[in-house]
């Protein structure tokens, strides 16, 4: 009896062992490819992006001077972070707006993407009018849209006297401006994120559709059960992008908006603030150290997401 | 049953086609602006109440564009250094978004999270570093720091590691067993499945690289150097712009990107049709 | 697809072996200073600007110059207003600041005392340049604790501008040199029509075409030495000249309506009959084919003295300049009397050199252009210090609630003096 359990635990620990070396090889060759393939967006993340923050992180704790001279100021930028009233301001419209245009943006996007996915006539042609506001000039667009809302001469408030409305100041007044803005960025927003989302709804194999059909499935049925999991990947990178870049608007407030309109108190976000800091008031150390201050924000928001992918993604 | 459907079909189509009749005249509003301001007079571009269709058409506001600005020079760099930084990205990101997606490694998730944090800092923060790198590298006033710095992103790698995350988990099993390593499975296997991810990541990195005006701007000095986006922000004078110029120039420097777009949707299309065959 | 990717790899190879070859090529090219500081060697010059429609004139005048030296290249390089400042500032961080460039009286502070301009005081003595001959508050502008480091470029000052068209329709006789506040005011008065959407006067908020000037009509004083004058009773006299005029007067359009259009726009569409404008608009009012025949200009009017903001452009070396004294040599000749004059041709800016305005003024003999060079007898120069930018944004933030009615003049005139002096007060 011992004799035959001593041999089966010699073959089995032969064939653990032989196991083990397999696996090894096998995790040695994914963990060379695995680093091989990585390494030159690493290395271009680290050179060209991580090095520059790194030294904005430094910077923060600096004074710094024109032109590269800079003396050690240790927290007193973040000191000042919390006691500024500005940026308490900035941070309340900076929230405000994201939760607004992200969420509606892209429910938005997701609609125009899917019937943009439908084999109807004309699909290209409509597929490049939508994608025309990501092409047109920033410039262009900042003047259509302040005309669109100028309060004295603006189309909006045309139409709206035709049926004998006062057309409110939509950029001019405190209370209202941000929420226009909201409007030109989920405008702005939809041709963007269509592509990407086009580009997921491809990638979703017709065969389940006409599973669906056969089963004699609706429209709404087949929307949320089969494209919104399967394209649940790619709105996940669309809603953590939309969010890290939402977070950090700026142009758009520049550009309706500016440093001289009476309502720039009441639209300027986080990144505008970093921008004063930066190139008006030249004070490049506080102007970080509100870049890293927004950097954690977004950082921890993401991280988030992360983990919050497990509840709602679908992987295959 | 072919026009029980038929019959059923059209209605849906119908509202589908109003739906995004509507939509679209809204997306193209500032777009067919900067057409009719294009052949607009100086004059007409800045009254109020806004002059919306000219009286006479100005062309000559676009041979102006040609002869103020050297602007088949801006049309070559724009395009050597866009092509170079679209190749490079579509390489550089799907290889490293294969890894991330498809094989597991120790500090993967840190790695990754590490990369894309890069897009969590405003742009305006890194100008001045890169800037001071391109010094000690003797790259400035070249093409060359036009390129390099772009052929990697964060978020191409992003965008590509989803792709690559929701194909079928067991599709390299086959391969595996066969003894194929990973870099073909990748080229054989992963990427061609992933093309629609790729179209997107390379509309994006030729928008982006198309219009980048910063940068270009900032290492660069000599128009010869100079790309399309440079060439547009020349003609926004400190106090004046002329306006029906400045949109001339944006649709000379922007035709080719809804081109683009338009030649790319094939692909697109293509697509539908292929993914019957997948999986 | 593979196929296709092979083919860009190439081509991707092929283009980086080009561009790496040009690259090459350009360091020799921009190089010229290959340890090589004799009088045969090429020389090659950047000389940076921000005009895009001045280019052609400096390009004529640095061909002047190659002419008569043929061993230096000039090369002239213009960067957008919006990204000038920026480039030029990671320039001079990294040390690698153009050899020449313009500067303005809001930066010449910032540059002169951060150590990257070349002085040229013991230059323009020992060639003996004759700095008079430019506009005396135009060499205090560019004169930082007893050195010098510009030549003045060119010039502007502000005038009334005023709708003729809508001065005949109301019977009024134009404004000219024997113009008062109370003149103005009287005449926006009668220009005011609310009913047909015309107003008086554009009293928009602005600074070097804004306050400045009145301030100074009104005997005060903007910044000096570490104090505002804005809370100071000329000072604020002259603030509520605009307050008035939207506010007591009701002769101009809101903050906020010309927010959302600029006075600029309402002038050149027969909205607002009179507004301060710069010397250099009469381009823009002159190619606008609605404003060309129906505009025109005159000296600003009079409190209790007269006074208008000057301003004008240097031209300055950079201390990292690899040829200092052939920089120099361009210098000189950029501000001589020969290339004001080429400047003057193009019309497109007022050069600084005594005696050549005059082919300005001809550049069109439709507006009163003379009124801009009377004025600088009285002239004074646009306030600047090392931040100029950070305190006329605190300046802008808190009179922008005055000039939009949501806070008293006087009360926004204080914070605005008080926050001024805190920047200023850094700045020592």
């Amino acid at each position: 009896m011992s004799s035959e359990v001593s041999v089966n635990q010699e073959s089995d620990v032969k064939i653990q062992k032989k196991t083990k070396f397999w696996l090894n090889k096998q995790k040695r060759g994914d963990y060379f490819w695995a680093y091989l393939m990585i390494a030159p967006t690493l290395l271009g993340t680290i050179i060209f992006n991580i090095w520059p923050l790194l030294q904005s992180f430094y910077l923060s704790f600096t004074e710094w001077g024109a032109f590269g001279s800079y003396s050690w100021k240790g927290i007193v930028n973040y000191e000042r972070l919390f006691n500024e009233p500005d940026l308490l301001i900035a941070l309340k419209n900076t929230f405000v707006f994201t939760i607004l245009s992200v969420p509606l943006g892209i429910s938005l996007s997701i609609i125009v993407a899917v019937l943009l996915n439908q084999k109807i006539k004309g699909v290209t042609f409509y597929r490049t009018l939508y994608f025309l506001p990501v092409v047109t000039m920033p410039a262009a667009v900042a003047i259509v849209w302040k005309w669109l809302y100028n309060a004295d001469y603006g189309l909006i408030n045309y139409v709206l006297s035709l049926f004998s409305i006062q057309g409110p100041r939509w950029l001019t007044d405190p209370n209202l401006a941000l929420y226009s803005i909201v409007l030109v960025a989920v405008w702005g927003a939809i041709g963007y994120n269509m592509v990407i989302i086009l580009s997921g709804l491809q990638g979703i194999s017709t065969t389940y559709y006409e599973a669906a059909d056969i089963d004699g499935a609706g429209m709404f049925v087949k929307f949320f059960k089969i494209t919104l999991p399967l394209l649940s990947p790619t709105l996940f990178f669309v809603t953590v992008m939309s969010l890290i870049n939402t977070f950090q608007v700026f142009e758009l407030i520049f550009m309706m908006i500016g440093p001289n309109s009476l309502v720039i108190e009441n639209t300027q976000t986080v990144v505008y603030l970093f921008y004063e800091e930066a190139f008006i008031n030249n004070d490049k150390g506080y102007a970080a150290a509100i870049a890293m201050a927004l950097f954690l924000i977004i950082l921890c928001v993401t991280i988030l997401q992360f983990k919050l992918q497990k509840k709602w993604v679908h992987y295959e | 049953m072919s026009s029980k459907t038929k019959k059923r079909i059209n209605p849906n189509k119908l509202v589908i086609h109003i739906i995004l009749l509507v939509g679209a005249v809204i997306m193209i509003a500032p777009f067919l602006w900067m057409v009719l301001t294009s052949v607009k007079t100086f004059g007409e571009s800045t009254q109020v109440p806004p002059v919306i269709i000219p009286k006479s058409l100005q062309w000559e506001n676009f041979s102006k564009v040609f002869t103020t600005l050297p602007f088949a020079m801006f049309y070559w760099n724009t395009i050597i250094t866009t092509i170079c930084k679209t190749v490079g990205q579509l390489m550089f990101c799907s290889l490293a978004a294969y890894a991330f997606a498809r094989i597991k490694f120790p500090g993967q998730n840190v790695l990754f999270i590490l990369i894309i944090s890069v897009l969590m800092v405003p742009n305006q923060a890194y100008i001045i570093p890169q800037y001071l790198i391109m010094v000690k590298l003797e790259w400035l006033n070249t093409l060359t720091a036009l390129i390099v710095p772009g052929v990697t992103s964060a978020f191409g790698t992003f965008l590509l590691r989803q792709f690559f995350m929701s194909l079928p988990k067991d599709l390299e099993d086959a391969a595996k067993i066969d003894g194929c390593n990973h870099f073909r499975i990748y080229w054989r296997i992963m990427l061609p499945l992933a093309k629609p991810g790729l179209i997107a990541l390379a509309i994006f990195t030729i928008l982006w690289s198309w219009n980048d005006l910063m940068w270009p701007l900032i290492v660069n000095s000599s128009p010869s150097k100079m790309p399309l986006s440079a060439g547009l922000a020349s003609l926004q004078g400190q106090y004046i712009t002329e306006f029906p110029v400045l949109m001339a120039g944006a649709l000379l420097a922007t035709w080719p990107m809804i081109l683009m777009f338009i030649f790319l949707q094939k692909y697109f299309v293509e697509g539908i049709a292929l993914s019957g065959t997948k999986g | 697809m593979k196929r296709l990717m092979t083919l860009l790899v190439l081509l991707l190879l092929v283009l980086s072996a080009c561009s790496g070859g040009s690259q090459s090529s350009n360091q020799t090219d921009d190089g010229g200073s290959d340890g090589s500081g004799g009088s045969g060697d090429k020389v090659t010059l950047t000389y940076a600007i921000w005009d895009k429609n001045q280019a052609p004139a400096m390009e004529d005048i640095a061909n002047k110059f190659m002419e008569a030296h043929p061993n230096v290249q000039i090369k002239v390089e213009v960067t957008p207003w919006d990204q000038y400042w920026t480039k030029l500032e990671t320039a001079a961080t990294g040390k690698s600041l153009p050899d020449l460039f313009w500067l303005n009286s809001a930066n010449i502070e910032k540059y002169a005392k951060g150590g990257v301009l070349l002085p040229i005081t013991d230059q323009i003595e020992a060639d003996g340049v004759d700095m008079s001959k430019y506009p005396e508050a135009l060499n205090s502008i560019y004169t930082i604790e007893g050195e010098n480091y510009a030549i003045p470029k060119d010039y502007d000052t502000i005038g009334l501008w005023y709708n003729k068209e809508l001065f005949d329709a109301a019977g009024l006789s134009y404004p000219d040199d024997t113009w008062t506040w109370d003149t103005l005011l009287d005449a926006a008065k009668k220009l005011t029509d609310p009913a047909n959407d015309v107003y008086g006067f554009a009293a928009a908020l602005a600074g070097q075409t804004g306050i400045y000037n009145t301030m100074a009509q009104a005997g005060g004083f903007i910044i000096n030495d570490g104090q505002a004058g804005h809370d100071q009773p000329e000072g604020l006299r002259g603030l509520k000249f605009w307050t008035d005029m939207i506010h007591t007067h009701k002769v101009s359009p809101t903050q906020a309506q010309m927010t959302d259009t600029p006075p600029n726009t309402l002038f050149e569409s027969g909205k607002v009959a009179m507004m301060f404008a710069g010397s250099w608009m009469q381009i823009e009012f002159n190619q606008n084919e609605y404003t060309t025949d129906k505009v025109d200009v005159t000296v600003l009017p009079q409190d209790k003295q007269r006074g208008v903001v000057i301003h004008g452009l240097g031209n300055v070396i950079a201390q990292n300049t690899k040829h200092p004294d052939v920089a120099w040599e361009f210098l000189k000749f950029l501000g001589s009397e020969e290339a004001n004059v080429i400047q003057a041709e193009t019309g497109t800016v007022i050069p600084a050199y005594e005696g050549t305005q005059q082919t300005w003024i001809d550049s069109n003999p439709k507006f009163n252009l003379q009124v801009f060079i009377d004025m600088t007898e009285y002239a004074i120069p646009n306030p600047a210090s090392i931040e100029t930018r950070a305190w006329q944004q605190i300046e802008t933030d808190i009179l922008t609630k005055a000039w939009a009615g949501e806070l008293d003049i006087e009360e926004a005139a204080k914070q605005a003096a008080e926050g001024i002096e805190g920047i200023l007060a850094k700045e020592k």
